[in-house]
């Protein structure tokens, strides 16, 4: 592999067998979507590369959009600031590609916000015995608290990201449900952000869907489901604290919709309606958008111990005077062991058949299939059904026998604590190495959806990547990166937000033929013009010229 | 807005003036220091020690002048709450708090100003490799960036209350730091030297050039300290900075007619006016220096119960 400074990055790239490659075909020639985009990064070099990469991290110190690692692995040692790990190869969704996967979600999250009411209210696909009573109750997320609430709208999983793989034969798969709190939309604008301000270029040939109306798409789907009869609703951000690994994306999601963001020791309920303290005593909020989890939120109903709690919230909410994004006990529906009944679930609520697929998942509390999953412990991936972030999740081929030896017994014991999965072959997409070198690594894909009155997804979502070579696990607290997703536009999406309208670069601003360019310029061509416009008493002519240069006359202009 | 963010704008805004005021005194104090006293006119005395006491911070050791550990404690030394990195990391933690109310470019400005007063961290190469070397590069640094991220600030931020009480903490520390360093440096009885040379509390605020186009009189102690207290068009003499901390809260507040914190820094503001007519030019300024600032105490209590508290239980949590 000859990577001299003369050799461009992209030439000794080759995708890695039997993974498919996003960007490249196997043959190592760029796909017919990436063609362009190869051109303007073989055009940018390792130096441009390397140059962008330090100007990405300066930038994101400056702004603050960092996280935080420890300094061993076991939790000791200084806490370190690190620039958010941004890479600077985009990942390119053809719009075909992309409304198969929004129509799957839609579909998929529709099913599951179906399922959390079922839940709670008349049990009916339990009774129809598609999925195990034990099961559910069994779900560590499983809030007794709610029977019987039914918030406004019917809505329950307000904001979801499900995380999908695209397996080796280019089939997208859903490896994993999110409707609690998901996170991780603000690096998805954020890095939009800095891609356009750093690499300009690759966007040159490309019509790539902006992201940036996410904001605001929550914040009216949080209005439409507020109990407010009056007056225009208060939405809020609750968040933990600043010391929360998140605090940056509650903040930034707080400034981007121009709402409050609160802590527990804002708000105080009284007579069952939420209030929080302002400089003007107390005032109404309508819909909260939690970022904590259920265990915190009132120690009157859940952990008594919880110090981030606002007492009697539960209360409220049962009131109904308060809107609760997502609705409490909607973990329910993205515990690990549920996941495997959503395609039944998208068939008994929806009457229709997936359009996204699950990988491969076995339930361990079945003897027989626990036996098959301990004899072949060695080609599955393994996870703990109440964990979330990548944690406890073992690799079954990239693990040694000591490892398989402990996670047996592991699991022998606790069989129902645990779920193990085929081991899907995440595609590939180039990423910026060390030595600006582009190599394969596996990514993922967290779109974001919303829903209010109807789901509405942001083109593309979060693309998570391992930085590792050849390693599978993306989560960023694990030591992965991100990327930007492009999804590209072509003019053929019924549904997208101000349908019917142009793209702006197609629009011709209407002319404005008697504007002249005034003040300084103006100022000098004046002077310039002065002899001119009495010789030539004639009117200006009609359009189309408006920016003539003047005409030289002797002596009117120095030389 | 939320009390507990109006609590944390009001003490960014009272970190960053600390951080600049102090920026300017120690600037002030390094220069003078390094050239020793002139013999001739004695003049007040306002070294690294009176810096010190000013802080609060008495320390058990004698110190000497030119000794520059004095002052790189006010400057450098994150152990110490009264250095200038102290304040400047107070702010960040809470802009950080306050990052959905302030614009991002403010929080970015004071973001900055931390990291490069640290000393960088990974990936700030190619910003600013090392932290500002010496006191008089550090509080040169401090006071530029402080200026950016008030300019920021002024020309970013809504006139809402969220700018209120930012500008009012500022407002009341800088007031508070005028006079502390007063009651430091004036002697305070009638003895010998009462009325000597006084030109370093005027560059430890940064008023020198202000105080010459002003006031015809030399730079001597009293009409130094008359300049500071009661000068109205100097924005940070203390009877400007009552002035306007009655602007910012009479804006602020839902009812100011019989709002205890407006109503007492109304009378403030009419006290200091009045003794300005009424005392005479060489008159003795330090019984006033200090009923004014345990007046400023009270309206930081009386803001701190009106405004702030729902704030209260929120220290809880800290």
């Amino acid at each position: 592999m000859g990577t001299g400074v003369q050799t461009p990055a992209m030439d000794a790239y080759r995708p890695q067998a039997p993974f498919l490659d996003e960007l490249f075909e196997d043959d190592g020639t760029p796909r017919p979507t990436a063609r362009a985009l190869v051109e303007e990064l073989r055009r940018l070099g390792p130096e441009g590369l390397m140059e962008a990469g330090r100007r990405r991290d300066a930038i994101f110190m400056q702004q603050g959009i960092t996280f935080e690692t420890k300094g061993a692995d076991d939790g000791e040692g200084a806490t370190k600031e690190r620039p958010f790990p941004l890479d600077l190869v985009p990942r390119v969704l053809s719009g075909q590609e992309w409304r198969d996967i929004k129509r799957g979600l839609a579909q998929r999250i529709r099913a599951l916000n179906h399922f959390v009411d079922d839940v709670y209210h008349a049990r009916e696909i339990v009774r129809e015995g598609l999925v195990p009573w034990r099961l559910v109750a069994s779900c560590p997320h499983f809030a007794r608290a709610v029977h019987g609430i039914r918030p406004p709208g019917g809505v329950y999983t307000h904001v979801a990201g499900c995380d999908l793989v695209r397996h080796s034969d280019g089939t997208w798969k859903v490896i994993e449900d999110n409707v609690r709190i998901p996170s991780g939309i603000s690096y998805v604008l954020e890095n939009r952000a800095a891609m356009a301000r750093l690499v300009p270029e690759l966007f040159a040939s490309y019509r790539v869907r902006p992201v940036d109306h996410y904001p605001q798409l929550l914040l009216s789907a949080l209005r439409s489901v507020a109990p407010s009869a009056e007056s225009e609703a208060t939405v809020v951000v609750w968040t933990p604290g600043p010391a929360n690994p998140a605090y940056f994306e509650h903040a930034f999601l707080a400034r981007q919709m121009g709402v409050e963001l609160v802590e527990a020791s804002d708000l105080v309920v009284r007579d069952d309606v939420l209030y929080m303290r302002t400089t003007r005593g107390l005032e109404r909020a309508h819909a909260v958008y939690r970022r904590l989890d259920d265990d915190f939120v009132d120690p009157l109903e859940f952990r008594p111990d919880s110090l981030l709690g606002v007492p009697g919230l539960i209360r409220a909410y049962r009131a109904g005077s308060v809107a609760i994004a997502n609705a409490f006990g909607t973990g329910v529906a993205d515990d690990k062991a549920v996941y495997c009944f959503v395609p039944d679930m998208i068939r008994f609520y929806l009457g229709e058949e997936p359009i996204l697929e699950n990988v491969k998942t076995y339930l361990l509390s079945d003897p027989e299939v626990l036996a098959h999953v301990l004899d072949h412990l060695d080609q599955l991936v393994v996870k703990p059904t109440g964990e979330s972030g990548g944690k406890g999740v073992m690799i079954g081929p990239h693990a040694d026998e000591v490892e398989l030896q402990r996670m047996r017994r592991v699991i022998s014991t606790h069989p129902d604590r645990w779920i193990a999965q085929d081991v899907v072959r995440l595609s590939t997409v180039p990423t910026v190495g060390p030595d600006a070198v582009l190599q394969p690594r596996h990514v993922d894909l967290r779109p974001f959806a919303v829903f209010g009155e109807r789901i509405d997804i942001v083109p593309g979502g979060l693309t998570r990547v391992a930085l590792e070579d050849g390693s599978l696990i993306v989560n960023s607290s694990r030591g992965g990166g991100s990327k930007d997703t492009w999804v590209l536009e072509d003019g053929d999406d019924a549904d997208r937000a101000g349908a019917g309208g142009y793209p702006m670069s197609d629009t011709q601003p209407p002319a404005l033929p008697d504007l002249r360019y005034g003040a300084w310029t103006g100022q000098q061509q004046q002077q310039q013009q002065a002899p001119q416009q009495q010789q030539q008493a004639a009117p200006e002519r009609p359009g189309g010229r408006h920016r003539r240069r003047p005409r030289a006359t002797p002596g009117a202009r120095p030389r | 807005m939320l009390a507990r963010i109006a609590h944390e704008l009001y003490w960014l805004g009272r970190n960053l003036a600390r951080a600049e005021f102090t920026a300017r005194a120690v600037e002030a104090v390094f220069q003078a220091e390094l050239q020793g006293t002139s013999e001739t006119t004695p003049g007040v005395s306002f070294g690294s020690g009176g810096l010190l006491a000013m802080f609060g911070d008495v320390s058990e050791e004698p110190i000497r002048p030119r000794n520059g550990r004095a002052l790189g404690q006010l400057t450098l030394d994150a152990e110490r709450p009264g250095s200038m990195l102290a304040s400047i990391e107070r702010a960040r933690e809470g802009a950080r708090t306050v990052r959905d109310v302030i614009s991002a470019e403010m929080w970015e400005a004071i973001n900055t100003t931390a990291l490069g007063l640290r000393g960088g961290g990974p990936g700030w190469a190619g910003v600013r490799s090392t932290a500002p070397a010496g006191p008089s590069l550090a509080s040169q640094y401090v006071k530029e960036r402080t200026a950016l991220i008030w300019g920021v600030a002024n020309r970013s931020m809504l006139r809402d209350e969220a700018k209120c009480f930012l500008d009012a903490g500022g407002l009341i520390e800088i007031s508070d730091m005028v006079l502390r360093m007063l009651r430091v440096a004036l002697p305070a009885s009638d003895s010998a030297p009462a009325d000597g040379h006084a030109l370093i509390l005027l560059q430890a605020v940064g008023g020198f050039h202000a105080y010459l186009r002003a006031v015809t009189a030399p730079p001597n102690a009293r009409p130094v300290a008359r300049f500071l207290l009661f000068e109205r068009a100097y924005p940070d003499s203390v009877a400007a900075c009552v002035d306007s901390l009655h602007e910012v809260f009479t804006s602020a507040d839902a009812g100011p007619r019989n709002s205890k914190p407006v109503l007492r820094v109304s009378r403030l503001a009419a006290d200091l006016d009045f003794q300005r007519r009424a005392l005479p030019d060489g008159a003795e300024l330090t019984g006033i220096c200090e009923q004014t600032q345990q007046e400023l105490a009270r309206i930081d209590q009386d803001v701190a119960e009106r405004y702030f508290a729902g704030a209260a239980a929120a220290g809880l949590r800290r």
